[in-house]
This record gives structure tokens, sequence and C-alpha cells, in this order.
């Protein structure tokens, strides 16, 4: 079920559309370059000092994004409930927007026309709205994918908790109290699996908003319903470990009580 | 000389016939052809565990401790996922001087 929303969803408006808008970007940049005549011998002597700050800081921003799209790209790679197609669309997302940062970063660095520098670096700041999107969209889909994989390990911790829980109950333990917290670890087990594919679900809703005062509210509103969903759902798994931690004292008690029970009919 | 070679005939005759009647068993045991073990072929396959889980039907208390711990390391990664939610929300970038 999860990764049908992600298949469905987030790899047409993230994937897709967050990379040819940057582009479109780069498109408008090498078009610019096209009408600049290349300077010869001497010119970097001439460029000024705000033009090498302005590359100082272009290059730092760009070298940060970067940096953050490889600690995507990494955890992309330990996603494990989605499926494979999504992971790989994802990685060329991701990929994708690497590249076009370091093509330009590049041009950047080699530039020394002013006016181009200038467009480049506001190229940055057109750049962020799309890198705005896309990032949190991927961190969601990641948060919900752990989430969804704790939800699984919980229940399955759980199946053999009810078996030494039940194994309890037949040797004469007293289990109510067990078999309440082992209803407390499901119901929040399911939640957070509710919570986790309603976040994936608000975001997949997000679209590139080109300045629309319209859509950069809505775009707001899905990645804040989104990130209450997965607060919701991790708040969810913190009560399952604790409900878990129950059943594991609890389990102690009842069996050492079975133990000295039946050591004490023996004797 | 051909009254020879019907005795071998013959010796050779019964001998072949006693090895028959010793194979089939009727003397006694015949050595029986050892077969050949051969695997059985897996009618179902075994997930295995992953994220540091124990055997899906080990309920042992060190498969439980096993599967607390693990389940304990996701927990920890899912804070960090979960700042990593946070610090891409309210990502700021560097002003530019142009």
């Amino acid at each position: 079920m999860l990764h049908t929303i992600f298949a469905a969803a987030l790899i047409a408006s993230l994937a897709v559309i967050p990379t040819t808008a940057l582009a479109q970007g780069a498109g408008v940049n090498a078009g610019v370059n096209a009408a600049v005549t290349t300077p010869v011998g001497g010119v970097n002597a001439s460029v000024s000092a705000k033009v090498t700050a302005a590359k100082a800081k272009a290059t730092k921003e760009i070298d940060r994004r970067i940096a953050l799209l490889a600690d995507m790209q990494a955890r992309i790679q330990t996603m494990q409930k989605v499926t494979d197609a999504f992971k790989q669309n994802l990685s060329a997302a991701v990929q994708t927007q690497t590249t076009a940062l370091q093509t330009l970063k590049t041009k950047i660095d080699a530039e020394t026309d002013e006016a181009v520098i200038k467009a480049d670096v506001q190229s940055i700041t057109q750049s962020h709205q799309i890198f705005a999107l896309f990032m949190p969209q991927a961190r969601i889909a990641a948060m919900a994918d752990r989430e969804v994989v704790l939800a699984n390990m919980m229940a399955t911790l759980g199946a053999k908790l009810q078996a030494r829980v039940v194994a309890a109950q037949t040797a004469g333990a007293e289990v109510a109290a067990l078999n309440l917290a082992l209803t407390e670890l499901n119901t929040k087990i399911n939640s957070a699996n509710t919570q986790a594919q309603a976040a994936v679900s608000a975001s997949a809703v997000l679209s590139p908003d080109n300045n629309d005062k319209t859509k950069m509210a809505a775009n707001a509103a899905a990645l804040k319903a989104a990130r209450t969903n997965l607060q919701a759902a991790h708040k969810d798994l913190q009560d399952a470990r604790k409900a878990i931690q129950t059943i594991l004292d609890g389990l102690k008690k009842a069996e050492a009580s079975v133990t000295a029970t039946t050591t004490a009919q023996v004797q | 000389m051909a009254t020879a070679i019907k005795w071998i005939f013959i010796v050779i005759i019964l001998g072949a016939a006693g090895f028959l009647v010793w194979w089939s068993g009727w003397l006694g045991a015949a050595p029986v052809p050892t077969p050949t073990p051969v695997e059985p072929a897996p009618t179902t396959t075994t997930e295995q565990p992953t994220n540091g889980m124990s055997a899906a039907n080990d309920t042992s208390d060190a498969a439980v401790a096993q599967d607390t711990a693990a389940v304990d390391v996701q927990m920890q990664a899912l804070t960090t996922d979960s700042a990593n939610v946070d610090s891409s929300m309210s990502d700021k970038q560097t002003p530019q001087d142009y």
C-alpha cells in the first residue's frame, strides 16, 4: 500500500517536476552564456572583489546543497518498503539535481563576466524554491519508510511476545495485564502504519509554486500536514515501544511466579 | 578339444547363473547400490531476518532480546530522520550578494 502511494504520487511530483524546473534554469543560463564573448588575458585580475565574494558565497551554497543531496542519496539506498523502481526514480532525481548543481558550480567558477555571474548566482535563488520542495518531500518519504519498517519489526516481536504470554498463561500465570499491553501494542502499530501512509499522501500534492502565493500556501499546508502525520506515527511507535517493555517486564514476573509455584509444589 | 570347450562353457554358464542367484539375494545379503543422496528441493523460501532481527519463529529469551535491541536501533534512526525532516522544512539558503 505504501509503495503504491509512493510510486503513483511521488515519482510524478517529486522526481520529474523539480529536475525539469532546474533544467529550465540551466537553459536560461546557457542562453546567456552563448551571447557573451569570452574575455582573454588578464581578466581574472580585473574581476572585482565583489564578484570574487559572490562566487565564494555561491560556491558555498552549492556545496551545501550537494552535501545534502549526497546524504539524501545514501538514505534512499536504505529505504526498504518501497519498490526498486521508486528507489531508482528517486535516486535518479537526486543525481540529476546534483549534476545540475555541479555544472552550475563549474560554470560560476570559470565565469569572468560580471553580468553572467550575476545571472548564475540568481539562478541559485530560483532553484532554492525547487530545493525547498524536493528535500522535504524526499525526507518525508524516507521517514515514512522507516516508520513502516519499524511497525513491521514491532509486529514480528509482538507475535513472539504473544506466544510467550500464551505459554505463561497455559502454565498458570496471571496474564490479564500482559494481554492489555499486547492489545495496546497492536493498536499503536496499526495507527503508526496509517499515519505514515497519510504523511506520504499529504506530501504527494506538492508542486512548484512559481511565486504563486496560493500554491505556496498549499505547499506549506501539505508539508505541515505530512509532518503532523509523521510525528503522530513517531509517537505511536514510541508508545508501542513502551508497551513492549511493559510486556517484557510482565513476562519476567509471570514466568518467575510460575517457576516458584512449580518448585513449591514439588517440595 | 571339443569336450574341453564344452566344459569351459558349462563352467562359465554355471558361474554366471550362480552370480545372478547371489545377486538377486536368494543366497543372502546382496550388495544394494547406494543411492546418491539428493537434496530435496525447497518448497518454500525462508525469509532472512533483516535489520538485526532474529528468526521469526524463535521466541527464546535471546531472540526477544535481539529483536528488542534491533527495534531500539531503528527508533534512534527514526529520531534522526525526524530531525532531517524538520531541517529540510526550515532550510534557509545562504543569502547571495546578487
